[in-house]
C-alpha cells in the first residue's frame, strides 16, 4: 500500500490504529471525550467485517471484549475515565488471566473536565492492575500505539491500557496510515485452560502477572515510544508524558533553550523504564515533570529515585508537589498547557517571561467583548424542558422542600436555570436513584424533604437497575423519573436500548422502560411530558403522595436527534400571534422568554413582544400550552397553516 | 422586590394568606393549590396587580368604604347597614339543598334573571370538599354551587379569569369576607388601570364567617369519619353547640368542636370582618333567641347598598324570598359576634406582631380599629 497521510482526530487515529493493529471486536460506553473512537469504529464495520457494538456499560463491555481475547481474537473497548471505574472490579481480575488474543482498553481523561463530573487520573488504575499502559503525545502516535498494543497483549497475555486526554482526542494532526491486517486465527475457546479465579489459583497468577510486569518493563526499557531530545550534557530535564511533551517542546523552543534543557518524553508510563529513567536522573541536577492530571510520573520516578540509595546524586525535583507546575486552579487541578511549562522554566531558571503573564487573561477579556452571553440551556424543543417544569412545580405545590438527585446526562444541565435550578445533587452514572432510595430511609430520622431521582434512559440502562432493585427490595419510598429521549443524546445520539420509534435500529432490540420496573413490581406511568405539562405535573405530585417505588417515565424523543433524523420532512414552528401578546401589558413578565427560556423564543424589545425563531424552532408545541394569553400556535413551515 | 416575592414573604409566609385566590390567574407565577397559595418561579414587576388586589397587604378599610359606600349608614361593627332580615327562599327544593335557607341561591338567581349580573363566580364543592371556581351563566349552575365548603377555594381565580376578555360584562361574586375586600381592591385598581374594569363587577353578595378550615386537615378529618363519596353536607353549628355536623348518606355525623380548632386555617384568626362588610348584600345563618334550631333554615341578610336594596325588594315582591319577624336581639347579637371577631384578630396580629401599631395589614389608624385599641381589654 501507498502511504498516505490524512489529517485524522485523535480518536480517529486510535480507531485506525485498532484497525491496522487486526481488531475484530470494539465496544464500549458513550462518554466524551472518548465517543468517536467506537463511532470511528462503526464506519469500518461493514467494509472490514469488524463487529461493533455500543454497550450499556463500561463492566459488560470490557467483559465481551476479553470474550474475544479468550478466543484468540483483538477486541478493544473505550471509555471516558469515570468508565474505568466501572469496569475496574473486571479489570483487575481479567488482569490474572493469560489471555489468547489482544484485549485493548482505551480510555479518555478528561482534565479540566468539559464535560465530566469528575477529573479523574485514569493512569492510577494500570497500578492498580498491575497492566501495561501507554500515553500518546500526537495522533501519530496514538495510532501507533493501538495497533502495538493490541499485538503486545496477545505477546504478554494481559491486557493492555490506552490513555489519552480530551485535547490529544479531540485535536486533529496529519497521520502517515499503514496496511491493515485482518485476523488470521480461527476463534477458538480451549476448555483446557479454564480461567477461573478461585482464591487458591489467585496468589498463583498474581505472581506471574508480577513476572510478565518485570519482562514488560525490560521491553519498554527499549521502547521507542520513549524518546529524549536535547543535549546530552543537559543539567535541567523536563520529563514529561503525553501531550505534556508538546508544551515541554513549546516552552523550551519559546525560550530558546533547546541547547541546554533536555526533554525526556515517556510513552510507557506503566511500568515505568527505570533503567532509562535512572540514566537521565544521574545526569541531571534539576529535574521539572510535566504531565496531566495527577503527579504520577513524578511521584514514581522519585520512589525510583529513593529506591537507588543515593547512587543519582543529588537532584532538585520541580512540579505539581512543589507547585510550579500549576495552571490557574492550582497544582493537579485542570488542563496545563505551554505556558503553564514556560512559567515553571523562567521560575526554575530566573529568567524573564517574553511576554507578560496577564497576556491570557487580557485576550480572554478581549474575546469576551466579541462573544454574545449564551449561558448552558437545553435544545430548543428539548423534552427535558418539559419534564425538569413538571418536576419543579409538582415538588413546589408538594411543598416539603422537595429536591431532585440527578444523574449524568444532558439532563445534568438541569442544575442551572434551562432545567430551573432542579438538580441539587450530581455525581455518577446511576448515582441518583441510589440516592433518593438512602433519602427516603432518613426518615425515621425525622426527614421529610421527598427526593426525586431522575435519569435518563441510557444512564437508566447503565448503571439504575441496581438501585432500583435495591430501592425496591428494602422497603424504599423514592420517585424516579426516567427522562427517556430514544437516544444517548448528549454524547451523539448513540443507540441504547431505549432506541424505538423514530431511533430505531436493526441493531437494537428495544427494551421498554417500563417493562423491566413493572416486572420488578413497581408502580409505573408512562407519559408525554410536552405533549401535557398539566398531566406530567399532576402525576409527579400524585405519585410523591404514595408511599413505596414509584417511576415515571417521561418518554419523547430528543428533539435534535429528531431534526437530524428528519431533514427534509415535514416542520412545525411555534408563532406568536402579535395580536394576542400582550407583552409588558400581560402580567407574565415575559413568562416565555424569561422562564421556559428556549432558545427559539425571543423578546423584540422595541415592539415589546414575544416571537419565535422559526428557523431553529423544533416545534415541539410546549410554549403553546404556557403562555397565559394562548398567544402561541403551531404552523406548518412550508404551508403557513396553522397546525394547533 | 418583585410582588410575587413581596406577597411570599409579607403574606404566605407569615400565614397571613387566605387562598382567596385574587392575586392568581393573573400571571404564572402564583398558584392555589389544595387551599395554599404557591409561589412557583419569579417575577421581576414591582407593581403587579397580585399585589394590589390582596386582602392582606395594606388594607385602608376607611378609604376603601368610602370610595364605595355610604358614610351615613356605617354600623362600626358591621359596617355599612341599610337592614337586617331574615329571609329564605320560597322555593323548598331549592331550600333544601342550600346551606341554610338557600337566600344566597336564590338571590343569585334572581340577579341573574333581572339583569343585575351577566355571570356568578361560584364555589361548587362535593358535599364541603374540593371545592372548584365556577363561572354559571345559567340558573342550573347557579344551583350546582349550593352549600358551603370550609376548604376555602380560590374563587377569586375565577374571578381574573372572568374578567379577561369581553365575555362577562356584570358579574357575580359570592365569597368570605377575605374574597370581598379583595374585590373592592380589585375594582379600584382596575378603575385606575382601566376604565371599563370597574364596570364589569355587577353584584358582590359576603357570606358571614367566623373561620375557615384547613384544606388538608379537613380532608384528613372527614375520612377519619366518614367516606368522601357519602359526604352532602357539612355545618359547623354556633360556638354553644360544639359540634361540626357532616351530613351523609348514612345520617348525620357530629364531630366535637375539638377536632376542628386545631384544623383551623391559620390566616383566619388575622380575620376582623365577621359579616362582610364590603358587599351589597351580606349572608349568614340565623340565630334566634330562643336558640339556633328554632330559625334552623332561616338566613340572616344585611343590605349594604342601594342596589342590593332594589334585589331585595324585588325578591319581595315577585315572592322569591319569604321574610320573618325579628327581635332587635339578632341585630344586637350580630354586632357582638362581629365586634368578638375584630377584637380577637386584632389580639391575635397585636401577639404576632409583638407591637400595637404594627398591624401587618391592617391600619392602625382606621377610626374603628382605634376605637378597639383604645378600649378594654387592649387599653
Ligand atoms: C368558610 C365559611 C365560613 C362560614 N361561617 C359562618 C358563620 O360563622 N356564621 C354564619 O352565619 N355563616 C357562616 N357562613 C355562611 C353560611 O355557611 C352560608 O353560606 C350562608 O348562610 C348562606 O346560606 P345559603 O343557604 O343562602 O347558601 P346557599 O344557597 O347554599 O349558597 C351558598 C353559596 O356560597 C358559595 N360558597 C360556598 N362555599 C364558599 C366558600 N368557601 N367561599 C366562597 N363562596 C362559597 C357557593 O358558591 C354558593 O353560591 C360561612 C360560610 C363559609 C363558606
Amino acid at each position: 500500500m501507498n502511504e498516505k497521510r490524512i489529517l485524522l482526530m485523535g480518536n480517529e487515529a486510535i480507531a485506525r490504529g485498532a484497525l491496522e493493529g487486526g481488531v475484530s471486536y470494539s465496544t464500549g460506553y458513550p462518554g466524551n471525550p472518548s465517543s468517536e473512537i467506537i463511532e470511528t469504529m462503526f464506519s469500518f464495520k461493514d467494509k472490514h467485517e469488524i463487529s461493533v457494538e455500543w454497550s450499556v456499560n463500561e463492566i459488560v463491555a470490557l467483559e465481551a471484549a476479553a470474550a474475544f481475547s479468550f478466543a484468540g481474537l483483538h477486541a478493544m473497548v473505550a471509555m471516558k475515565q469515570n468508565g474505568i471505574n466501572v469496569c475496574s472490579d473486571f479489570l483487575t481480575t481479567v488482569a490474572l488471566d493469560d489471555l489468547k488474543g489482544g484485549l485493548l482498553l482505551v480510555v479518555c481523561d478528561d482534565p479540566g473536565p468539559l464535560t465530566s463530573s469528575n477529573e479523574e487520573d485514569s493512569r492510577h488504575f494500570a497500578k492498580i492492575a498491575q497492566v501495561p499502559l501507554l500515553e500518546p503525545s500526537t495522533p501519530q502516535e496514538a495510532k501507533e500505539m493501538a495497533k502495538w498494543l493490541l499485538n503486545f497483549s496477545k505477546q504478554m497475555g494481559i491486557p493492555c491500557i490506552l490513555r489519552s486526554v480530551s485535547r490529544l482526542s479531540h485535536g486533529r494532526s496529519g497521520v502517515t496510515l499503514d496496511s491493515i491486517e485482518r485476523p488470521k486465527a480461527e476463534p477458538f475457546f480451549d476448555r483446557d485452560k479454564p480461567l477461573v479465579g478461585l482464591p487458591h489459583l489467585v496468589t498463583i497468577n498474581h505472581g506471574k502477572l508480577l513476572q510478565k510486569m518485570e519482562k514488560v518493563q525490560q521491553i519498554f526499557e527499549q521502547s521507542p515510544f520513549n524518546q529524549y531530545e536535547g543535549p546530552d550534557d543537559a543539567r535541567l530535564i523536563i520529563m514529561t508524558t503525553g501531550l505534556g511533551f508538546l508544551y515541554a517542546r513549546e516552552a523550551v523552543e519559546t525560550l530558546s533553550l533547546t541547547d541546554t534543557v533536555g526533554i525526556l518524553k515517556i510513552g510507557t508510563t506503566w511500568p515505568l523504564p527505570a533503567g532509562l529513567l535512572q540514566k537521565y536522573l544521574k545526569q541531571a541536577d534539576e529535574v521539572l515533570f510535566v504531565e496531566e492530571i495527577d503527579p504520577f510520573l513524578e511521584d514514581q520516578v522519585k520512589v525510583l529515585y529513593a529506591e537507588t540509595n543515593g547512587e543519582m546524586g543529588a537532584v532538585k525535583f520541580y512540579g505539581k508537589k512543589s507547585g510550579d507546575v500549576q495552571g490557574p486552579g492550582g497544582p493537579g487541578v485542570g488542563e496545563i498547557n505551554g505556558d503553564v511549562v514556560l512559567d515553571a522554566l523562567t521560575k526554575i531558571l530566573q529568567r524573564e517571561r517574553p511576554w507578560s503573564k496577564d497576556y491570557a487573561q487580557k485576550a480572554a477579556a478581549h474575546a469576551e467583548k466579541m462573544l454574545v452571553p449564551r449561558e448552558l440551556s437545553f435544545c430548543q424543543g428539548c423534552p427535558h424542558r418539559a419534564s425538569f417544569l413538571a418536576i419543579k412545580v409538582a415538588l413546589d405545590l408538594d411543598g416539603r422542600q422537595g429536591f431532585v438527585v440527578g444523574d449524568i446526562g444532558c439532563y445534568g444541565l438541569a442544575a442551572g436555570a434551562t432545567g430551573f435550578n432542579q438538580i441539587k445533587a450530581l455525581h455518577c452514572m446511576g448515582s441518583g436513584m441510589g440516592n433518593a432510595s438512602g433519602f427516603s430511609k432518613l426518615k425515621s430520622f425525622g426527614f421529610n424533604q421527598p427526593a426525586v431521582a431522575v435519569a435518563g434512559d441510557s444512564t437508566f440502562y447503565h448503571s439504575c437497575i441496581p438501585a432500583l432493585v435495591n430501592a425496591q427490595a428494602n422497603k424504599a419510598d423514592a420517585l424516579f423519573v426516567v427522562l427517556d429521549n430514544s437516544v444517548t443524546a448528549m454524547t451523539g445520539f448513540q443507540l441504547n436500548p431505549a432506541s424505538c420509534g423514530v431511533a430505531a435500529s436493526d441493531l437494537i432490540n428495544p427494551i421498554p422502560v417500563e417493562e423491566l420496573t413493572r416486572g420488578l413490581g413497581i408502580k409505573t406511568a408512562v407519559l408525554d411530558p410536552v405533549e401535557d405539562i398539566g398531566k406530567a405535573k399532576e402525576t409527579v405530585y400524585n405519585f410523591l403522595q404514595e408511599d413505596g417505588v414509584k417511576v415515571i417515565v417521561f418518554r419523547h424523543v430528543c428533539a435534535t436527534f429528531k431534526k437530524k433524523k428528519i431533514k427534509d420532512g415535514q416542520r412545525s414552528s411555534a408563532r406568536v400571534d402579535q395580536e394576542k401578546c400582550l407583552g409588558e401589558q400581560c402580567g407574565c413578565d415575559r413568562f416565555c422568554v424569561r422562564i421556559i427560556n428556549c432558545p427559539a423564543i425571543q423578546y423584540d424589545s422595541p415592539k415589546a413582544k414575544a416571537y419565535i425563531e422559526e428557523d431553529i424552532c423544533n416545534g415541539c408545541s410546549m410554549c403553546l400550552q404556557l403562555c397565559p394569553q394562548k398567544a402561541i400556535m403551531l404552523v406548518d413551515t412550508a404551508t403557513g397553516e396553522v397546525v394547533k | 422586590m418583585s410582588c410575587t416575592i413581596e406577597l411570599e414573604k409579607g403574606v404566605i409566609d407569615t400565614d397571613l394568606c387566605t387562598n382567596c385566590g385574587a392575586c392568581t390567574n393573573l400571571c404564572p407565577y402564583l398558584i392555589s393549590f389544595k387551599g395554599r397559595v404557591i409561589r412557583v418561579f419569579n417575577c421581576e414587576t414591582e407593581n403587579g396587580r397580585c399585589h394590589a388586589f390582596c386582602p392582606r397587604i395594606n388594607v385602608d378599610s376607611e378609604s376603601l368604604r368610602d370610595d364605595f359606600f355610604d358614610k351615613e349608614i356605617y354600623v362600626p361593627e358591621i359596617g355599612p347597614f341599610y337592614g337586617l332580615y331574615l329571609t329564605r327562599a320560597t322555593d323548598t327544593g331549592l331550600r333544601s339543598n342550600s346551606q341554610h335557607g338557600g337566600t344566597t341561591t336564590a338571590l343569585l338567581e334572581l340577579a341573574l334573571k333581572e339583569g343585575f349580573i351577566d355571570s356568578a363566580v361560584l364555589t361548587q364543592s362535593t358535599g364541603g370538599l374540593e371545592p372548584q371556581t365556577i363561572i354559571a351563566t345559567r340558573p342550573e349552575d347557579i344551583r350546582n354551587c349550593q352549600g358551603s365548603s370550609f376548604q376555602i377555594p380560590p374563587t377569586l381565580a375565577g374571578l381574573n379569569e372572568a374578567l379577561k376578555g369581553e365575555a362577562y360584562k356584570k358579574i357575580g361574586v359570592v365569597g368570605t369576607p377575605c374574597k370581598t375586600l379583595a374585590v373592592y381592591k380589585m375594582i379600584k385598581k382596575l378603575a385606575t388601570d382601566d376604565e371599563h374594569g370597574m364596570d364589569k363587577i355587577g353584584m358582590v353578595f359576603g357570606l358571614f364567617c367566623g373561620w375557615g378550615l384547613d384544606w388538608l386537615g379537613l380532608d384528613d378529618l372527614v375520612k377519619r369519619h366518614t367516606t368522601v363519596n357519602k359526604l352532602k353536607q357539612m355545618d359547623i353549628l354556633p360556638s354553644s353547640f360544639g359540634v361540626m355536623e357532616l351530613k351523609t348518606e348514612d345520617g348525620l355525623i357530629e364531630i366535637p368542636l375539638d377536632e376542628i380548632y386545631p384544623i383551623i386555617k391559620e390566616s383566619c384568626k388575622y380575620c376582623t370582618d365577621f359579616t362582610a362588610e364590603f358587599s351589597d348584600i351580606s349572608i349568614g345563618g340565623a340565630r334566634s333567641s330562643a336558640g339556633w334550631k328554632v330559625d334552623q333554615g332561616w338566613n340572616q341578610l344585611i343590605v349594604r347598598t342601594e342596589k342590593g336594596k332594589e334585589l331585595l325588594e324585588i325578591a319581595r315582591a315577585k315572592g322569591v324570598l319569604e321574610f320573618k319577624d325579628m327581635e332587635p336581639y339578632n341585630l344586637d347579637k350580630l354586632k357582638k359576634a362581629s365586634m368578638n371577631k375584630k377584637r380577637t384578630g386584632l389580639k391575635n396580629l397585636i401577639e404576632k406582631t409583638g407591637n400595637k401599631s404594627d398591624l401587618m395589614y391592617l391600619s392602625p389608624n382606621d377610626p374603628v380599629i382605634k376605637g378597639i385599641l383604645n378600649s378594654a381589654p387592649f387599653k
